[in-house]
């Protein structure tokens, strides 16, 4: 009981306390559909946030490049799926139309960890054994500077349409709760809870998640552990893509695959890291939950518009009162290290 | 077991060792000692492969290992516990001494490693789920040495375990490093408490100014007028 007071009392507790209360709020006053829609898309930002901290822990590189595994993910599903489902018009096959949205959305987890390692191995790493100097603000422009070339690069080869389809599944919608909700929404939802558990249970229970953790709280001593640098930061930035290309693909049924939809969830994900705390990887989870339920709250109390403005206004407040973010974090100030 | 060959080593900058060489046979418990700024620490993270040298070579049981990654040496049977600790400070207990055993892929001898680190500082069992963060100074000297005790090194670098610590803590860390020694492991041994170390140590060497100036078994240098002058104070 004690102990329950105190997680209560502290930032961290007290945050989950009032989001619980504002979702029970709203659930009574707005209905079940804000809950679900700030649950559903909750799912997704804590996938992209969850491997946005883990990159800046255990690398201390600030992505900005983040959103573009996000578009990659989109446009990998939506290459994959769309033949299967043109296929399936022609002939119907309920073994292919239970399986094509996986297929799509693996395949997009498969390349976007691709991504990741490339990125590491052609670029992060190429930094690294030259300069470790002014490292968090090179690592930053480097980021940036991919973002623009995987914008470009794309919309060159594959042009500015919107490539997006209108469901996975095509069922009839479920009801839950009084409400219809699409089975996209809820398989979208799944998939984020599924990924988030094993993604949990890698990085503490096993030998390289744990590995990884070292990394993020002292390289030196990793290294005289035994591990291998070069390994777990390629991993970690597979990972992070993977995560973040996989969101991107369950979500093709919101977010048509276009050369610049990577840039909302960026944004997203970085409000989320900041509002935490940088380098917070559980507390980014949480957080993107919280930033899902302010951004449905603010659109539906005061209208879509302000959907971006609310969380931005919250981070300076938070920022002014408590530099740290909500809760804390487990890695120095950049600027000490 | 180790032989460090003419080494020139240092920073970018700042060249801190000159033509050092020094010899570790299997089953030694060798001190390195010397005033502060000597480049003690500096010939230490050369052999843990933390810093490349400049010239010279390092033989761990005949095999070169100057300029290997920092895991490559670790994997070899080279542990270095370094002045800092380099706790992982997140953590518990528990977990520090499980990312130490990260070479070894066997379960049971890890639960043996842990077994036996627990045993050599019974203290860390009574922390075992508490984090590195929050233990005190003496304990974090024994979670650094039991991790690096948990890959079951050959060789044990220890960098200045007296460093901070209460007098009665040091003796105790440096009882836990002479059972280490007595059970087999090599031990070289930098240190500032220059008496308490030649007590406990086969042979020494004095390192200054970048350069080693004396060497000989401890026993001689405790009677050695330059190392009494310089360090021992009578």
């Amino acid at each position: 009981m004690s102990r329950f007071v105190r997680w209560a009392s502290s930032a961290a507790g007290l945050t989950i306390l009032a989001t619980v209360v504002v979702a029970v709020v709203s659930y009574l006053v707005a209905g079940p559909f804000t809950v679900i829609n700030a649950v559903v898309t909750g799912g997704m930002w804590a996938l992209l946030s969850a491997g946005l901290a883990l990159v800046f822990g255990v690398m201390n590189i600030p992505n900005f490049a983040h959103g573009e595994f996000f578009m990659v993910g989109t446009l990998v599903a939506y290459f994959v799926f769309t033949p299967l489902q043109a296929q399936l018009k022609v002939a119907p096959n309920p073994v292919l139309a239970a399986v094509a949205p996986f297929a799509g959305i693996l395949a997009a987890l498969v390349v976007g960890g691709l991504v990741g390692f490339a990125m590491e191995k052609l670029v992060f790493l190429q930094l690294r054994k030259r300069s470790r100097q002014q490292w968090v603000m090179n690592a930053f422009l480097l980021t940036v500077g991919l973002s623009v070339i995987m914008i470009n690069g794309v919309q060159l080869i594959w042009g500015t349409d919107f490539k997006g389809i209108s469901r996975y599944w095509d069922v009839e919608p479920l009801r839950l709760l009084g409400v219809k909700i699409s089975v996209d929404r809820i398989a979208a939802l799944g998939l984020a809870l599924v990924t988030i558990a094993i993604f949990w249970y890698f990085l503490m229970r096993t030998r390289t998640g744990r590995a990884i953790r070292a990394v993020s709280q002292d390289e030196v001593g990793a290294q005289m552990a035994g591990i291998d640098l070069n390994y777990i930061q390629a991993l970690t930035l597979a990972l992070s893509g993977a995560m973040a290309a996989m969101a991107g693909a369950s979500l093709l049924f919101m977010f048509p695959s276009f050369p610049t939809v990577g840039l909302k969830p960026l944004y997203v994900a970085w409000y989320v890291v900041i509002l935490v705390g940088l380098g917070n990887v559980a507390g980014a989870i949480v957080g993107g939950f919280i930033v899902a339920l302010l951004q449905t709250l603010t659109s539906y109390f005061i209208g879509v518009g302000w959907e971006d403005v609310v969380p931005t206004a919250l981070i300076i407040l938070l920022l002014l009162f408590r530099p740290s973010g909500l809760f804390g974090s487990e890695v120095k100030g950049i600027w000490e290290q | 077991m180790l032989e460090i060959r003419n080494l020139h080593a240092g920073y970018t900058y700042v060249q801190v060792l000159w033509d050092v060489s020094l010899q570790v046979n299997e089953g030694e418990f060798v001190a390195l000692v010397g005033p502060n700024g000597a480049g003690k620490t500096t010939l230490l993270r050369t052999v843990a492969g933390l810093i490349a040298p400049y010239q010279g070579d390092i033989l761990f049981r005949g095999r070169s290992i100057a300029g290997l990654a920092a895991h490559t040496i670790s994997n070899m049977g080279i542990s270095y516990i370094s002045e800092s600790l380099n706790l992982f400070t997140g953590m518990s207990v528990y977990e520090n001494l499980l990312v130490g055993a990260h070479t070894v892929r066997d379960r049971r001898a890890q639960a043996q490693a842990i077994e036996f680190v627990y045993e050599l500082f019974p203290r860390l069992q009574e922390r075992h789920s508490q984090l590195a963060g929050t233990l005190s100074g003496g304990e974090r000297k024994m979670l650094a040495i039991g991790r690096g005790l948990m890959a079951r090194p050959a060789l044990m670098l220890v960098d200045e375990p007296s460093l901070g610590l209460a007098p009665m803590l040091t003796a105790d860390v440096f009882r836990a490093l002479q059972t280490l020694h007595q059970q087999g492991v090599t031990i070289l041994l930098v240190e500032q408490n220059v008496n308490a170390t030649l007590r406990i140590t086969d042979r020494a060497y004095v390192l200054e100014h970048g350069k080693i100036v004396l060497t000989g078994t401890s026993q001689e240098l405790l009677n050695d007028a330059h190392v009494k002058a310089a360090f021992l104070g009578v």
